[in-house]
């Protein structure tokens, strides 16, 4: 039971996931620090905006953030975000310290540039360190009106309640909305989690489907009997690769529409979402068929490159063991840029990291939605290259192996049939 | 005699000097069934996947029903049918789906494909078991099924390796008998077995291969002749003696 190739099995998963875990780990790690550091921008430039913001630099410090007082010169977020060098900047907009006064909501802005789904690259606890010192600070200024009037008027009651009024834009490359980016995120819910899951259901049975016609041919002793039938090795191939990726796009189609009807009912949650289409129209994050279709000229070039690497590992296998062994490797090579892509940014991770994640050729199948949304198209046009050169590489191989007598002899260990017993040395 | 079958000097060498199969070379004329014979890795069955067009010949060349193995494999793979010992078939298909299946890659159009189906159900005598998924078969069934494939669309050559292994002895007599009658209707049979007293039976020529090479062809009463042997395990014996390749 417990076969070397049982071992370096279990050895490999055990790399592969502490690699894949150090990989998230350190991004998380990365947000998490970003996280509680703080942009800030006052517009209003009174004494009361300077204590809020000396409060705000106290509360910093004391948690190992970082506040950044910078200057915003025009309302195109996108522009000042990019000059600025910043993904997140909270404004206190001129007239705060009079609407503070006048015992009203005071407006708090907070900007935010999305540039990734995954989950990590979207978390800012910063803004909610802002709003609850400006907060307090707004409370502090109305106790102390109180402590000298002596008295507690109905306004400046509701105005304790909730002295702060937060509206939120976020900013997609040289666009911007004024919606929470916590919204955009939801609403994109149906890229960021439908079409990788597709995309690695599709990897996985497309792969698992070759790998079993061709690894069950040579097991059950029915591929010799095709191939002196006939009919061109090629045409088996080609018939066997297309069967495959048929019976992988009605799984793709089966998994869409479950997996569509699930983020409808988060989305439900939301209540009605018609307001928010034009935000996400406004953001270029809702996708147009020519978009769609860069999308699906990337997933049909995995599938290719995942059925020809299917083929050269089915072709290895001498036994059921082996054929189920044979498939780790596509398995790993599509669960790891799987996770990554859903809970970091891949584009943030550490150099040595980042690239062998990308020399993954799945990898950029699972950015290829987020590269066309959010602009990335050198990004998006690299992967698809170094696809193509891959799945060329692996066609060869894949040909090569099938057109010869290498499909017969063979198998895991790379042994090939010239042992003692079917082989002779001429004097 | 027509010659349906020409192998000169084949040889097949994994690396340098080492051969599983080194020149061998016979005919088999039409209606003739020829046997090589040999042990376990004698290199029968490399030089049938040869001669099949599974594996490519490193010397020599094969010349089937016109067409050679080197130049020609498509038009060779319509001249022949290929059993390989120990082979399978789809088990999730039935019996008479298989043979369908199989049909349709021989047959030039439908008409043909049914009469070959008819002839393999009628061959393959397996009844309303045809009906049946062949994960249901007996390696036995299996093995009628799988010859009655070999034999429906009447080759040129059929190439038959093992072909009665697995049978009961009642259906492996059947086998042979059949393989003579469709002999002497013109289909040629190269078989291979290590079953010397059946290729004695059926075979009207035998090549003797021991170590990759053909040692001795001839008819197996003359060759018992030759050697002053009782059977053709004997001469088998005396052949590869005399040779001091064992």
């Amino acid at each position: 039971m417990l076969s070397p190739q049982t071992i370096i099995t279990m050895i490999v998963t055990v790399v592969v996931l502490v690699m894949a875990g150090q990989a998230m780990s350190g991004a998380i790690s990365d947000s998490a620090e970003k996280a509680s550091d703080l942009t800030i921008c006052d517009l209003d430039k009174t004494e009361f905006t300077e204590s809020v913001l000396s409060s705000l630099k106290a509360t910093a410090k004391a948690g190992d953030g970082k506040i950044t007082v910078v200057d915003i010169k025009s309302d195109d977020y996108a522009a000042e975000l990019k000059r600025l060098d910043q993904d997140s900047v909270v404004i206190i907009p001129k007239g705060f310290t009079e609407q503070v006064k006048q015992h009203k909501k005071a407006d708090v802005e907070f900007v935010q540039r999305m540039t990734s789904l995954a989950t990590m690259s979207n978390i800012n606890t910063g803004s909610d360190t802002a709003l609850a010192v400006i907060q307090q600070a707004v409370k502090s200024t109305i106790y102390q009106d109180k402590l000298n009037s002596g008295a507690m008027t109905e306004d400046e009651m509701n105005q304790l309640e909730d002295p702060v009024l937060l509206s939120e834009t976020t900013v997609v490359g040289n666009k911007s909305d004024k919606v929470s980016s916590s919204i955009v995120v939801s609403l994109c819910s149906a890229q960021s989690m439908v079409v990788p899951i597709i995309m690695f259901v599709l990897i996985m049975f497309s792969a698992q489907m070759i790998l079993s016609a061709i690894s069950t041919e040579k097991i059950d002793k029915t591929l010799e009997t095709l191939l002196s039938a006939p009919v061109s090795r090629l045409s088996v191939l080609t018939s066997k690769m297309l069967a495959a990726g048929v019976v992988a796009a009605l799984q793709a189609i089966v998994y869409m529409f479950g997996m569509s009807k699930m983020t409808g009912g988060l989305t439900e949650g939301m209540g009605d979402t018609s307001a928010y289409e034009s935000a996400m129209e406004n953001l270029g994050l809702t996708m147009s068929i020519g978009q769609y279709v860069l999308v699906g000229i990337q997933m049909f070039v995995s599938i290719l490159i995942a059925l020809s690497l299917s083929m050269v590992l089915g072709a290895l296998a001498k036994d059921a063991k082996s054929a189920q062994t044979m498939l780790l490797p596509i398995t790993f090579s599509a669960m790891i840029p799987y996770l990554l892509a859903m809970v970091v940014d891949i584009r943030t991770l550490s150099p040595v990291i980042k690239y062998i994640v990308y020399a993954i050729p799945f990898t950029h199948t699972f950015m290829a939605s987020e590269n066309v949304m959010f602009g990335n198209y050198s990004l998006y046009t690299g992967g698809l290259i170094y696809q193509l050169i891959l799945l060329a590489v692996c066609m060869t191989i894949a040909l090569k192996i099938f057109m010869s007598d290498k499909i017969f002899t063979m198998s895991i260990g790379g042994k090939q049939r010239t042992r003692k017993s079917f082989a002779f040395k001429k004097k | 005699m027509e010659t349906v079958l020409q192998v000169k000097g084949l040889s097949k060498q994994y690396k340098k000097g080492v051969y599983a199969s080194h020149n061998v070379t016979f005919d088999v004329g039409k209606g003739e069934i020829f046997a090589l014979i040999g042990p376990n890795g004698a290199g029968k069955t490399t030089t049938i996947r040869m001669i099949s067009t599974l594996l490519q010949a490193t010397e020599g060349d094969a010349v089937v029903a016109g067409h050679s193995i080197l130049t020609e494999p498509d038009m060779v793979r319509k001249s022949i049918t290929y059993l390989p010992d120990e082979a399978g078939a789809y088990k999730t298909m039935t019996g008479r789906g298989y043979l369908e299946f199989m049909a349709s890659i021989y047959a030039d159009n439908g008409e043909q494909a049914y009469e070959f189906v008819k002839r393999g159900c009628d061959i393959c005598e397996l009844g309303d078991r045809l009906d049946d998924k062949i994960s249901n078969y007996s390696r036995g069934m299996a093995r009628k099924l799988l010859l009655a494939r070999a034999i429906m669309p009447l080759p040129a050559l059929a190439i038959l390796d093992e072909p009665t292994s697995g049978l009961d002895i009642i259906n492996a007599l059947e086998i042979r008998r059949m393989i003579k009658k469709l002999a002497s209707e013109g289909m040629s049979f190269l078989l291979s077995s290590h079953n010397m007293l059946e290729i004695e039976y059926v075979s009207d020529r035998v090549g003797i291969i021991a170590k990759g090479e053909l040692l001795e062809v001839g008819k197996p009463a003359e060759l018992i002749e030759k050697y002053g042997a009782q059977n053709l395990e004997e001469v088998f014996e005396r052949v590869v003696l005399d040779r001091e390749v064992l």
